[in-house]
């Protein structure tokens, strides 16, 4: 099993809930969207995966395991996050934000070098290597913070509103990305609130609305 | 983990806050260097006049009037006979007129009224290893021959020096400790600083799964960088300026009695300093980190 919400509820305040009672289960690695409008609870739902947050109440498993019994930096590294705002380290280059997990796992340098740029090439970003994050358009600081997700084959990807700073086009090319990905063996939850885009692909969404699941 | 070298350098350039670091730390080290190498010499030369002094007693027979019934030279070789005769005394021997001349000299400006004054005889004693021999049994021994005989223990007074040295050494412990205790905070206020500035850097560690103790590594090392260079810079300082002040003033202190391996053990003593400034600047960063990312999500 991938992952299962049970009775997931999440209060910031008292009269803020974010999460109300969510529950689901997705067993295989497949690629899910997960949307709703701006505000929904999208992203606290995946906040609660990578651990950032923990649920007021309700249970929550990854990869089969309870959340609780798992230590936090093994889990995230078995998770990739890709940002709406990219979140890349402004003053390295593009092949070494895409290298830094491999580095925080301590792999040999040359694997290192050697498949963090590989990987850029895959994404489209080959010519760019040595590029700056500010001397790239929103499309390639995207691409690679999506090589800097996968860098380590995680068993699951998790995308915020991955394409809110990119033009429409772009974007398209990006969930053909994370298509791409999926089929390679990482489960995908891409998170949006373009529905127009999730409607060219015939994937499960999970539809959020007022911190309560209202379609799967 | 090798994250790369630069991942927090320019939050350490930003507000020049590695340089301020490094000034900080060479200060620092510059005036550690200067409390360990003074309190090193003191203790040391403290440590071989004391050793030299102890063991001796000095006796002053005043020089005679016309009236005396013996000659001076007579009641001085009366006294040496008894004190060489004396099982506690392993050597006891008249202080040369030209010594006492010399020891008298910078008191008086005129060396012809040297001359005229009737200047005592001093008797140099030293006792046997591990003898009781006080001035009391050295005076009362002389007291039928030569009765006017006065009789000093270097030892009273080089107990005086060595609660001053004591105090001094004490005051230098002070400024060491007090010394690393700013460094431990100038270090760790600037890693407050530069964590405030890379928060989003550590969180997307964090997300990456990153242990707080691999970016503490990686921040100490980075510290310890800056630190290392400074310190050595501040060592290196105060060591040109020790020299300086020791050759300027060789003349007012008198430190001929330290050999080369005494001044060999002073410079190693001093060159402890830089080294234990990085170790504390290292150890205090990883700490601080370690306590300020803990809370981080």
């Amino acid at each position: 099993m991938l992952l299962s919400f049970k009775n997931v509820s999440l209060v910031y305040k008292p009269d803020h809930q974010v999460l109300d009672r969510v529950s689901f289960t997705l067993s295989d690695s497949g690629f899910y969207f997960l949307t709703g409008p701006s505000g929904a609870g999208k992203s606290s739902l995946l906040r609660l995966i990578y651990q950032a947050e923990r649920p007021t109440s309700g249970d929550i498993s990854v990869f089969g395991e309870a959340l609780d019994a798992q230590k936090k930096a093994e889990l995230r590294r078995k998770i990739g996050v890709v940002f709406q705002d990219f979140r890349l380290i402004p003053h390295l280059s593009a092949w070494e934000n895409a290298a830094l997990p491999l580095r925080l796992m301590g792999v040999e340098e040359t694997y290192v070098k050697s498949h963090s740029r590989e990987l850029l090439e895959w994404v489209g970003v080959g010519h760019r290597l040595d590029a700056r994050p500010d001397e790239l358009s929103g499309g390639e600081q995207q691409r690679i913070a999506i090589a800097r997700a996968v860098v380590t084959k995680p068993k699951l990807l998790l995308a915020d509103e991955p394409t809110g700073n990119v033009d429409e086009s772009t974007a398209l090319k990006l969930f053909h990305l994370f298509d791409e990905l999926n089929k390679l063996g990482t489960a995908v939850i891409l998170a949006t609130h373009q529905s127009h885009l999730v409607d060219k692909f015939h994937k499960p969404a999970l539809r959020l609305a007022d911190g309560r699941l209202k379609r799967f | 983990m090798s994250l790369p070298r630069h991942l927090f350098t320019p939050s350490f350039r930003h507000q020049h806050l590695g340089r301020s670091l490094a000034a900080i730390v060479g200060i620092m080290v510059f005036i550690a260097t200067f409390a360990v190498a003074a309190e090193a010499v003191l203790l040391t030369a403290g440590y071989l006049w004391g050793r030299n002094l102890e063991t001796r007693l000095t006796v002053e027979i005043p020089a005679v009037g016309d009236e005396a019934t013996l000659p001076q030279a007579e009641r001085v070789r009366q006294a040496l006979s008894i004190l060489r005769a004396m099982p506690q005394v392993a050597q006891a021997s008249p202080v040369s007129d030209g010594d006492v001349t010399r020891l008298l000299e910078p008191w008086f400006d005129e060396p012809q009224l040297l001359k005229a004054l009737p200047l005592p005889t001093l008797i140099d004693i030293e006792r046997k290893p591990g003898a009781d021999l006080s001035a009391r049994q050295v005076g009362d021994a002389l007291k039928p021959a030569v009765s006017d005989a006065r009789v000093n223990d270097h030892g009273t007074w080089t107990k005086d020096i060595w609660k001053l040295v004591r105090g001094l050494t004490i005051l230098g412990g002070m400024t060491i400790a007090l010394t690393a205790l700013a460094l431990v905070i100038a270090v760790n206020l600037i890693c407050r600083t530069v964590i405030a500035t890379e928060r989003e850097t550590i969180s997307l560690l964090h997300l990456m799964g990153a242990e707080n103790i691999d970016i503490a590594r990686h921040f100490q090392l980075q510290a310890t960088h800056i630190v290392a260079k400074a310190a050595l810079a501040g060592f290196c300082a105060a060591l040109a300026i020790i020299s300086i002040l020791l050759f300027c003033t060789r003349n007012i202190a008198d430190l001929s009695t330290l050999q080369w391996g005494h001044w060999f053990g002073v410079a190693f003593a001093a060159a402890l300093v830089p080294a234990c400034a990085t170790v504390i600047a290292a150890v205090a960063a990883r700490f601080s980190v370690m306590r300020l990312i803990e809370d981080f999500p």
